[in-house]
């Protein structure tokens, strides 16, 4: 029996933007921007809910009506499983529980349905911290009542074989049979080659990278994906990542989540150093994103 | 809106105690990094104007029209609001001389990605973040009051 096709939506990061919000560009702004590249859903960060984490009404219901106004829908919260918010050791299971609690919360109030949820890493190939499994299955019911699906982001230099991607997370879903707790997969981890203008990036390293034919196996346990991408050229093809390989793989296994353009060039670290590089990124930030979106639309046909 | 450098032009200038004499300057600082942080994450280091240090136990952190120091933050549950500026007023009898000034300071902060965790559990030093995003910000900047 066939496999039906999957249908994923196109959406994309507010991350994206992160240079210049607040700056030349404000919500309003930005929702304009994102329905002009024809995007029909979004992830938002926590820190871009203004008097976070107890937003007015207000401001929840001029959020309502941009997503209303620009016909874009919510789809991934982004937020942090924080246990190092003071000094000291850490935090106990209880405490941060009732971290998430407030962002599952949050989440259901701003209709999303996924989280991206980092949980605490002790080195660059992000292992987690011992522990994690005790306050994340007890926020399992809480995420339950508020029917959000926490993901952990599975981020360059992390690949889909790191051991910690089966042995910890994926046996922790096997275990609890949760269908709250799931992976993002970022296709950073499908880099190949440095992008133009990152050349110089001595943390970058490709020589272990996620093979595309990997993905297949963790499709059911991911919901959104961040498409990453570091440079669109002016033919609407990411030179470093194989998209089309990965995404046919994703629509011939009926995957049907969110594709959420991530952009994360070179000049997010440099946008601040003086005025033509700030002038730089106010160009290229929404054109390369606008380019990602045209490169969705080529693969997936819609 | 902010202006597109950390450390803001707008709001830097002198200060003045009940007496209407000159009693130090301020200005305010919003990070680069693309989200808020809470404040019992951020590490916060001196400010160095014209090659003057001041140290940073000695500086006056304004946030919501509130005064903290330093050492206050860290039990200060509160938000620090993306794209918010937190304003650092430093007392300096006579203040700055009207005209341009390098300003810098060094800035860091404890949060959960791609490295270790933080080395210094009592918060002396500056937060896990520097390998990818280091510490410092600087401006030259103009007076005028």
């Amino acid at each position: 029996m066939s496999i039906e096709k999957g249908t994923p939506r196109r959406g994309i990061c507010l991350y994206s933007y992160h240079n210049l919000l607040g700056k030349t560009m404000t919500l309003d702004d930005a929702f304009e921007e994102m329905a002009d590249t024809g995007a029909t859903c979004f992830e938002f960060l926590t820190s871009y809910i203004p008097n976070y984490p107890n937003p007015s009404p207000e401001w929840v219901d001029h959020y309502w009506r941009l997503c209303e106004k620009y016909n874009m829908q919510p789809s991934e919260l982004g937020h942090w499983a924080e246990n190092h918010l003071h000094r000291g050791k850490g935090m106990t299971d209880d405490e941060v529980v009732e971290e998430l609690k407030q962002d599952f919360r949050l989440a259901h109030l701003l209709g999303f349905k996924a989280l991206r949820t980092k949980i605490t890493c002790t080195n660059e190939i992000c292992d987690p911290e011992p522990g994690w499994q005790n306050y994340i299955e007890k926020a399992l019911p809480y995420a339950e009542k508020y029917d959000v699906r926490m993901q952990n982001e599975v981020h360059l230099p992390t690949t889909l074989h790191t051991p910690h991607i089966r042995d910890e997370y994926l046996d922790f879903i096997h275990r609890t049979k949760t269908s709250h707790f799931g992976f993002n997969i970022d296709f950073g981890t499908f880099q190949y080659k440095a992008a133009k203008g990152m050349e110089d990036m001595a943390w970058l390293n490709f020589d272990d990278i996620t093979k595309p034919e990997e993905i297949v196996d963790f499709l059911p346990y991911s919901y959104v994906c961040h498409a990453k991408f570091t440079y669109m050229n002016e033919n609407f093809e990411e030179e470093t990542i194989p998209y089309p390989e990965v995404i046919k793989l994703m629509v011939d296994n009926g995957w049907s989540g969110d594709l959420l353009s991530e952009y994360e060039g070179g000049i997010r670290f440099h946008a601040e150093e003086g005025p033509d590089k700030f002038a730089q990124a106010m160009v290229e930030i929404p054109d390369q994103v606008r380019r990602h979106q045209i490169m969705l639309r080529n693969i997936l046909g819609y | 809106m902010v202006e597109f450098q950390p450390i803001q032009q707008r709001g830097f200038h002198n200060t003045y105690d009940e007496n209407g004499e000159i009693d130090g300057f301020e200005f305010k600082f919003v990070p680069k990094y693309y989200k808020g942080y809470w404040f019992t994450q951020c590490r916060f280091g001196n400010v160095t104007v014209d090659g003057e240090v001041f140290d940073r136990d000695e500086i006056i952190f304004v946030y919501d029209g509130i005064e903290y120091s330093r050492e206050e933050m860290f039990d200060l549950h509160k938000y620090w609001q993306f794209r918010t500026p937190l304003t650092y007023r430093i007392k300096k009898k006579g203040g700055l001389s009207i005209g341009y000034h390098d300003v810098s300071l060094q800035y860091g902060w404890v949060l959960n990605y791609n490295g270790a965790l933080e080395k210094e559990f009592d918060g002396s030093g500056m937060g896990n973040m520097a390998h990818m995003f280091g510490v410092d910000n600087q401006r030259r900047m103009l007076l005028c009051k």
